[in-house]
């Protein structure tokens, strides 16, 4: 089960990470760090983690449930897009604002992830000040999305 | 007896010849009572008169010539007896006792004495039956005569008393009996306009003339008769003339003039074109049907001349008809072409009549044309047909029942040798061999009761003895009322045809020999699709009946999934002649599992192009096929394997690049320069590597592209182009001219991709001593344009001409120039998918034109 990594705070956005890389979970930590993001991350390493995440909220209200989701699309057990799908069918996480992240520079899988509800795509950069840009990104998605919890 | 009074003492002499006179002779007192009589009077009489009793007469009964009886006290002898003046030639009638009759005349005298007193009187009685029978025969004869004439037959007195009129007059004049009308003034039954001229005529023939008149009668009822009258005087036997007339009734003809009309009514009807015309050839007159054959109205064709319906060249036709016409002769069912008003010719038949006058002058003609296109195109039909009959390769001869010859066409006389003077009259039974003659009454009792034989196949023989094989056709031949009366035969020598059948029997035997030799099912069909034959491969292979052949008899051991299309196609193919060819799937009854196979077929055509056969076979492709899915699974993996693997490698690369960099920038002060060195030279490794793998992804992709391309513009590719490497060109101060560029049926990505490499690397492997320029120009050649890509670079070595389109092919290293080895194959990859073809131009040290061509 997933387990707050960092200390909740009510007014605090609520951000999971769904990345099995362990190197590019701490690159993404350091991009929101760097884009001073004050939320609270929850961390899952693949795709039955998520939908477990998801499931849990539905069926208690005490679980906390995430105001954005950063969504790679290669997962181990379950691939970003069935984790997309079926976030967008649960009664408590559906209006979560979702970010997918790839590696891959692929059109297709791009336009896959936003027809199926991304609210962005973020291609991995090789370059490490590149891949800090995603800070920017995450804290553009909030704005628009209000910042405000949708658990309902 | 007592002696002649007034006689006297007349002496026995004269006694004797008055007894013996052949005239009946009697006499009477005064008062009339008989004295005496002859022997005649008794045998005229008939009786026995009585001396003293019988008064006046001696005949038993007495008759006026009317049949009044007459009293005999009132009979001539008693009228002189009582002093009356007798008229002379009285006749009358006697009837005997025993009833019969007799004409007699008397002559009564009487006998005066010196004082003139009447004495007695004595009676001759004439017997006139003889020659009053000849005169009632001939009166009856002439009253049955005038009575039987159909016409009026009539007397008239001068004065215009009507003496005497038949029964038909009486009818024309509506009397009921003779009484009505005789013995009065005629002319009160004439119509009063024609009163006169009739008593004119009358006085004329009462004068002695003949003539003839036409009038009105209005008769006793007012109904009005045309009459036309030939009269003849008749002098009476007092020596008075009276008119004798037959008169006729002419009110007919008059009608007949309203039929005229009506008949021009049946004219106008008629299905032929009834026109008439005059002497010069005038119309005048045009009927309906006229109007339908000829197509001009009656109004443009009246007061035409009659030409206007002949050909050009049938125009002396006319002049010969109007010969004929004004001698009075008429001219029948002339056949001849005359000309439609939209000059189309039609074949008719002419009749055409001389029409006179009352006088019996020709004044004109009538023309009775009949439509004759049809059964002239019948009779051309029966021409043509016996043209055929003569001109046919069979045999065709007519007989009849009894089997007799009646014709023999040409045909006949080859097959069987003998010419039709030789057989018609024989009997058929000549060409039969005599093992064969029972066939004779057997074909005749069949067409005795109406049924045809149809290609019956036996042997003949010749006039020479050689025997032939025919196909016998034999038809019964109806008359109108559906009898039979005879028979067509139509004979086939299929002498040629039994050995070519023969000969197809063997050869089809050293097919089916070679069929049963070979590998592979081999089957054939008939041009409709049924299959006809298999060869042995077959019934090993799918284990059924030898007799199991036809349509759809290869669908039981068809995979399910193949039925439908194999049906479709196979059927198709029968429709269009094309070539079958379709894999499918057997059922192996040994191996226990679906095996592929090919199936293919060719029409076979005779010559003159018709399908006569399909010859097909099924080849065992599984092996193969299973060889080739195999492949194309490799393959299929291979790719999928080198696109996965591609994009899975670029992951780690990326941490493996961004660690190192981050090991620099974050611990930097505390590595030496050895550690900073070793960490660039793993940035720059992963760096390669990424574009490697980036390379290399794009490369496998290339193939990927399912649909057909869509006409891309190769302009707006280079622009594209252009801008991503803007970058490069920049830096490299180089200059990109391109002419304008052709649009090409080559995915957008793939044009994007050649121009990009190929100016990518005029730019990169430019000269250090000048700026490059490239230039960049299409030329249509043929169905092709060719691109071409020009540079002032430091050029290839002609060595390497081919070797540089090879995957990871690098003529520098990548310290000299930086690069993957895979850009050029990706163009050759590109190109290739095109069926196209890549190739290099170049002179080292100068510059290099790389050309590709792909389809218009």
């Amino acid at each position: 089960l997933p387990s707050p990594s960092e200390d909740p705070a009510r007014e605090r956005p609520r951000i999971l990470i769904v990345e099995d890389n362990s190197a590019d979970v701490f690159l993404i930590r350091a991009a929101i760090k760097a884009a001073s993001i004050n939320a609270a991350l929850d961390v899952v390493k693949d795709g039955e983690q998520a939908i477990r995440f998801f499931d849990a909220a539905d069926y208690d209200d005490s679980v906390p449930r995430p105001t954005l989701v950063i969504l790679d699309i290669n997962l181990p057990r379950k691939q970003g897009d069935e984790v997309l799908q079926h976030m967008r069918r649960s009664r408590s996480c559906r209006n979560a604002i979702v970010l997918a992240v790839s590696t891959s520079g692929s059109a297709g899988d791009r336009e896959n992830m936003m027809r199926l509800g991304a609210n962005g795509y973020f291609q991995k950069p090789s370059e490490y000040t590149d891949f800090l840009k995603l800070g920017d990104l995450i804290k553009e998605l909030l704005g628009a999305g209000g910042g405000t919890d949708s658990a309902d | 007896m007592d002696s002649v009074p007034g006689a006297g003492n007349a002496n026995g002499a004269f006694r004797e010849m008055v007894e013996a006179l052949p005239v009946a002779i009697y006499a009477t007192d005064a008062q009339g009572r008989l004295t005496w009589f002859n022997a005649a009077a008794a045998t005229l009489s008939g009786r026995a008169p009585e001396i003293g009793t019988d008064q006046w007469c001696v005949a038993w009964k007495i008759f006026l010539p009317d049949g009044t009886p007459l009293p005999h006290d009132q009979c001539p002898m008693a009228l002189a007896l009582k002093g009356g003046r007798v008229p002379g030639g009285i006749e009358c009638i006697a009837e005997r006792p025993d009833g019969t009759r007799f004409w007699f005349t008397p002559y009564p005298a009487v006998l005066r004495d010196a004082e003139g007193r009447i004495t007695g009187g004595i009676n001759l009685l004439v017997d006139i039956t003889d020659s009053k029978a000849a005169e009632l025969e001939a009166n009856e004869r002439f009253r049955a005569v005038v009575e039987t004439t159909p016409e009026c037959v009539k007397i008239v007195a001068s004065d215009g008393t009507l003496l005497q009129m038949n029964s038909v007059g009486l009818a024309m004049v509506g009397a009921s009996s003779a009484g009505s009308v005789t013995g009065r003034s005629i002319y009160d039954l004439i119509a009063p306009e024609d009163r006169h001229s009739f008593r004119e005529f009358n006085e004329r023939i009462c004068q002695g003339e003949k003539g003839s008149l036409e009038f009105d009668i209005i008769g006793l009822t007012g109904v009005r008769r045309h009459m036309e009258t030939h009269a003849a005087p008749l002098r009476n036997s007092d020596g008075a003339i009276a008119q004798l007339a037959v008169t006729r009734d002419i009110s007919e003809s008059r009608r007949a003039e309203r039929a005229a009309l009506l008949l021009g009514a049946i004219v106008d009807s008629s299905d032929d074109a009834i026109v008439s015309k005059d002497l010069n050839g005038i119309i005048t007159s045009w009927n309906k049907s006229a109007e339908r054959v000829f197509g001009y109205t009656a109004a443009e064709a009246i007061g035409q001349s009659i030409t206007l319906l002949i050909p050009p060249d049938r125009l002396a036709e006319e002049t010969e008809i109007l010969n004929h016409l004004r001698r009075g002769e008429r001219v029948d069912r002339f056949e001849t072409v005359r000309q439609r008003k939209d000059g189309a010719l039609l074949d008719i038949s002419l009749t055409v009549s001389p029409v006179k006058d009352a006088k019996g002058r020709v004044i004109g003609a009538s023309k009775v044309a009949r439509d004759i296109t049809q059964s002239k195109q019948a009779d051309r039909a029966a021409l043509l047909l016996s043209a055929i009959v003569d001109s046919s390769d069979d045999a065709i001869i007519s007989k009849d029942l009894n089997g007799i010859i009646t014709t023999w066409n040409i045909g006949a006389q080859r097959v069987f040798g003998y010419t039709a003077a030789e057989v018609i009259g024989k009997p058929v039974t000549i060409l039969i061999p005599s093992d064969r003659l029972d066939e004779e009454p057997e074909i005749l009792s069949r067409l005795k009761r109406g049924e045809r034989v149809d290609h019956f196949e036996t042997i003949r023989k010749r006039k020479d003895g050689s025997l032939l094989d025919i196909s016998l056709t034999i038809s019964p031949v109806k008359d109108k009322l559906g009898n039979i009366i005879g028979v067509s035969k139509i004979a086939r020598d299929i002498t040629e045809r039994k050995r070519a059948q023969a000969a197809l029997l063997a050869s089809e035997a050293r097919f089916r020999q070679l069929a049963d030799a070979m590998p592979q099912i081999v089957w054939t069909a008939r041009a409709d699709g049924y299959t006809d034959y298999y060869n042995e491969r077959w019934y090993e292979f799918t284990g059924f009946a030898r007799q199991k052949s036809g349509d759809l008899s290869w669908a039981p051991i068809l995979h399910p999934d193949d039925i439908q299309r194999c049906r479709e196609t196979w059927y198709g193919c029968v429709r269009s002649g094309e070539p079958y060819n379709i894999e499918y799937r057997f059922w192996d009854r040994h191996d226990r599992r679906w095996r592929w196979f090919i199936g293919r077929a060719l029409p076979v055509r005779d010559a003159d192009g018709t399908i006569v056969k399909w010859f097909g076979s099924c080849t065992d492709i599984d092996d193969l096929k299973r060889v080739e899915d195999d492949l194309r699974r490799a393959n299929q993996d291979l790719e999928q394997f080198a696109f996965s693997a591609s994009h899975d490698l670029q992951e780690p690369l990326r941490s493996v690049k961004i660690y190192s960099e981050l090991l620099t920038v974050t611990c930097g002060e505390r590595l030496d320069g050895d550690a900073l060195q070793f960490l660039e030279y793993v940035r720059g490794g992963a760096t390669r590597m990424e574009m490697l793998v980036r390379d290399l992804l794009t490369y496998t992709q290339v193939p990927k592209f399912e649909k057909p391309p869509e006409p891309t513009g190769a302009g707006e590719a280079l622009t594209s182009v252009l801008a991503s490497l803007a970058g490069a060109i920049s830096e490299a101060g180089a200059r990109v001219v391109a002419e304008p560029l052709p649009s090409v049926r080559v995915h957008a990505a793939h044009l994007q991709q050649l121009l990009q490499n190929l100016i990518g690397n005029a730019i990169k492997y430019r000269s250090p001593d000048r700026p490059p320029v490239v230039h960049v120009t299409a030329e249509r050649q043929n169905e092709q344009w060719i691109f071409a890509v020009s540079d002032n670079g430091i050029g290839i070595p002609s060595d390497y001409k081919e070797r540089i389109f090879g995957l990871f092919k690098r003529l520098h290293t990548s310290d000299e120039y930086s690069g993957t080895g895979i850009g050029l194959a990706i163009c050759k990859r590109i190109v290739d998918r095109y069926q196209g073809r890549i190739w290099v131009e170049s002179e080292p040290g100068r510059g290099s034109t790389f050309r590709f061509a792909v389809p218009v």
